[in-house]
């Protein structure tokens, strides 16, 4: 018998909450981010932790208690995502990796407002910005965000670089918005006075 | 003026490794080359200083994110809501600990109280044997007594002056029971000695048997006990064939031994008890004479003592105790 099917006593969710509790603002934050949603977001969050709680006997005390945090958050937003699709609330892209590749590289604003930053990122596709935020945010490595959302490590690389670059693009799209006007880099040289 | 070599094979190179640079995910050789070129190249300088200017406006901006109170209360809340199904099971695996420790002292005690009866049954039947086989060997087996009854002056000088007044109570204890001989009497090999009654009615043979407990005492306890008479407790068993009934009075065993049903042997001993018990307590300790050599008792100097083989073949030794005078 598991040992986390009888023996449940109230010690060891005390103990469940001081590991995991702590993680708590980071989980919401990547949640609302990803959900856009702080409904979605907060229902996501309790699932995740309820799981968690459920399969803490199976966690091993020492190793890393966020990253099996998060990797529980993407398991369940993943149900979510395949939810909120059906109901049209959500657009995913067929083929992320195979996106058009961006031509130029985009010119970013100096002063980068928090909601231009947050609405860019906004328009960032799911696939790519699950990896940005992980990795830019949570500071994830590359296995680590391998791990969390079970796709191959070269995979991580790609997307994170797609994501980054579609992250400065819609930046440089908010500059233009403010009458910045972004010199786009030629795929040639650049002279520089 | 400088030209920047951007669209040169070194800077396409670099670029494609700023990202993992950016994240520290680049072995250190490669990172300190990328270094090396980013002192020299202003242009990958600034796409680097770009994407860090972009990385941590989103961290700044993450961070700023408010995380409302209700979220952890909500989080706290439903773990507290899952207690309940995980208190309930330790609590239903208590409950049944608990019952189980019951049960366990409950058979605990009813196991020990069946083993205590079982060594008192077993205790008692021992003790009830020596009845019974004085009874086989001395009445049934050899048939020690006469057809016609010995008269009672004869029992009584066989018994000696401490023990004849027991015949009496024999003889109204039990209507309707001749008794045809009365003798102190030891089985071979065994210095146990014991005063015996044989009697006869209903068309068969009844013994009376008194022998010394010796510090050996039946036990205590109603559950072992067959019937109460007079605040004695009566035993009774089926051994070797008879219905045996005994009971404790003062230094002695008193059994009643026979053929009879169980319910008859219990009767008979049920009306003998109270009056053999109290002759036997005002007549107190009586010290028997040894089966070997006759020796008069030393507290009766005025008793006789004879030894005489009561029947050749069973080599049942009576000793004819009489009185001096």
């Amino acid at each position: 018998l598991e040992r986390g099917l009888f023996f449940r006593p109230k010690v060891q969710l005390e103990g469940f909450e001081a590991v995991a509790m702590p993680h708590l603002t980071d989980l919401y934050r990547t949640a609302c981010l990803l959900l856009r949603d702080r409904h979605e977001a907060e229902d996501l969050i309790q699932d995740t932790y309820l799981e968690a709680w459920k399969s803490f006997h199976r966690f091993e005390m020492g190793t890393n208690c966020r990253a099996w945090l998060f990797k529980i958050m993407f398991h369940r937003l993943h149900h979510v995502r395949r939810r909120l699709v059906k109901t049209s609330r959500i657009v995913t892209i067929d083929d992320p990796d195979g996106q058009v590749e961006l031509a130029a590289e985009p010119l970013v604003p100096q002063e980068i407002r928090d909601e231009d930053v947050l609405n860019a990122l906004a328009k960032v596709a799911v696939e790519f910005r699950d990896i940005v935020l992980l990795a830019d945010v949570e500071e994830f490595s590359y296995k680590e965000i391998a791990d969390t959302l079970r796709i191959p490590l070269g995979t991580v690389m790609s997307r994170l670089s797609r994501g980054r670059k579609l992250l400065r693009q819609e930046l440089a799209e908010v500059a233009r918005s403010y009458g910045i006007d972004p010199r786009p880099k030629q795929a040639g040289a650049a002279e520089t006075a | 003026m400088n030209t920047l070599s951007f669209d040169s094979k070194r800077c396409e190179r670099i670029r494609l490794q700023l990202d993992s640079y950016l994240s520290n995910e680049l072995l250190v050789e490669t990172a300190t080359e990328i270094v090396r070129h980013l002192e020299s190249c202003e242009a990958c300088s600034r796409d680097l200083e770009s994407r860090m200017r972009v990385r941590d406006a989103l961290q700044r901006a993450v961070a700023k994110q408010p995380v409302p109170d209700s979220v952890r209360a909500g989080v706290l809340r439903k773990l507290r809501e899952s207690q309940p199904r995980s208190f309930t099971r330790p609590s239903a695996t208590r409950w049944a600990i608990g019952l189980a420790s019951i049960a366990f002292i409950l058979l605990s005690l009813f196991a020990a109280n069946w083993m205590s009866l079982r060594r008192g049954e077993q205790l008692i039947a021992s003790i009830l044997k020596l009845g019974v086989s004085d009874h086989l060997i001395c009445a049934i087996k050899d048939h020690n007594y006469p057809e016609v009854a010995n008269p009672p002056d004869q029992i009584r000088n066989k018994l000696g002056v401490r023990y004849a007044v027991l015949l009496q109570v024999v003889q109204e204890r039990l209507p309707g029971f001749e008794v045809l001989e009365g003798h102190i009497c030891s089985i071979p090999g065994s210095n146990r000695k014991y005063i015996h009654f044989i009697t006869r009615g209903q068309g068969t043979i009844l013994s009376v048997i008194l022998t010394e407990r010796n510090g050996a005492s039946l036990p205590k306890g109603k559950f072992l006990a067959s019937a109460e008479s007079a605040g004695l407790s009566i035993y009774e068993d089926h051994l070797s064939g008879m219905e045996i009934a005994g009971f404790e009075s003062a230094q002695y065993f008193a059994f009643v031994v026979s053929d009879f049903s169980q319910h008859q042997v219990l009767q008979v001993a049920r009306e003998l008890a109270p009056a053999l018990n109290e002759k036997l307590h005002v007549t107190g300790h009586i010290l028997m004479p040894s089966a070997n050599d006759g020796v008069a008792d030393s507290m009766t100097p005025r008793i006789l003592t004879e030894t005489t083989r009561c029947n050749e073949k069973s080599r049942c030794r009576v000793q004819e105790q009489r009185q001096n005078g």
